[in-house]
């Protein structure tokens, strides 16, 4: 009797050893994956986006283009459609910005605000940048916009990932 | 921000400044009226997603209050109130709601927050940009209402 109640433990005991390493396990694997991920994703996103903006068309005034590619969210693939703002600077340099605020993220546009009609203006709680997309002191943002590596094919502007300005004074 | 917990976490940190709780309302109906049903729901769904990226910093989206149009229009009403009382109990100032239903216009003034009434446009025709540029538009309208109503209580 006693022999057989220890073996019937015994046996659920293995058992659900089993079964609970088994459900780590398949916890793990997905987290695992998860921390890889981004790793082996990231290459992606050097991928170069065409936009309908020739740059015979840039000026020295800033303007919206609107560019859209496919993003995968999840197993849900969409299209997403991105702005930048394109003007050439004093040296001719085309600058793309990108019109998220770095401060909590509302879409910021080029002389929205009649009293700073040469700036970036947010909506949101009034932050603004001067052309070059420099936060302005004592307005919310705490860093400049970022900016969009820019390349030219066919006589068209194409945009990379958005990345933070690098370090200025 | 979007109901999503990345995003509920900045606004906990952010609190002074998301000020701002949008909440779309659609109902829902099934048999003749589904199609109609799913149309307006698409509409408020891509317009009010349109609208929070604009203003990410500043507003909450809500998830969107549905309901049963055959319900009784009363207890849906009731249902919303209670909405609002948790939304206004968590420091958000101003909610605004956003429908294609012209039903709410009659209650509009038992809310404390502003009633956005919209007409459905139908999208099932067009293309992504022409979605855009159509939802865009009417955004645009919106925007202003919105800053107007941030520069009223500031
Ligand atoms: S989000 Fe732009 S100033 Fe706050």
């Amino acid at each position: 009797m006693s022999k057989h109640r220890v073996s019937r433990r015994q046996f659920l005991t293995y058992t659900l050893t089993g079964v609970g390493g088994f459900m780590a396990a398949g916890m793990l694997m997905p987290m695992v994956r998860f921390a890889i991920d981004p790793v082996l994703t990231a290459e992606a996103g050097g991928d170069f986006i065409a936009t309908p903006l020739k740059i015979k068309d840039i000026t020295n005034e800033p303007q919206r283009v609107d560019f859209t590619f496919e993003q995968k969210d999840a197993w849900y693939t969409s299209d997403v459609t991105n702005t930048a703002w394109v003007y050439k600077d004093e040296q001719d340099n085309i600058v793309a910005l990108s019109p998220v605020c770095k401060h909590l993220g509302c879409t910021v546009a080029w002389g929205t605000d009649k009293a700073h009609p040469d700036e970036f203006f947010c909506p949101c709680h009034f932050g603004r940048y001067t052309k070059d997309g420099t936060n302005v002191k004592g307005t919310p943002p705490i860093a400049p916009l970022d900016v969009y590596p820019i390349q030219e094919k066919d006589g068209l502007l194409y945009l990379g990932k958005a990345e933070p300005k690098t370090k200025e004074a | 921000m979007k109901w999503v917990s990345k995003d509920i976490e900045t606004y906990s940190t952010a609190k002074e400044y998301v000020d701002t709780a949008v909440i779309p309302i659609y109902s829902v109906s099934f048999g003749n009226e589904m199609k109609q049903s799913a149309s307006n729901a698409e509409f408020i769904t891509l317009l009010t997603t349109y609208l929070e990226r604009q203003f990410t910093g500043r507003l909450l989206l809500v998830p969107p209050f549905t309901y049963l149009k055959s319900d009784n229009q009363e207890d849906i009403l009731q249902q919303l109130k209670k909405w609002e009382e948790n939304i206004e109990t968590s420091e958000f100032k101003h909610i605004f709601y956003i429908t294609t239903e012209i039903d709410w216009k009659n209650f509009e003034k038992e809310l404390t927050g502003s009633l956005i009434w919209l007409p459905s446009l139908p999208l099932e025709h067009l293309n992504d940009s022409q979605k855009i540029s159509m939802v865009e538009s009417q955004v645009k309208q919106l925007l202003s209402l919105f800053t107007q109503k941030w520069h009223e209580n500031l």
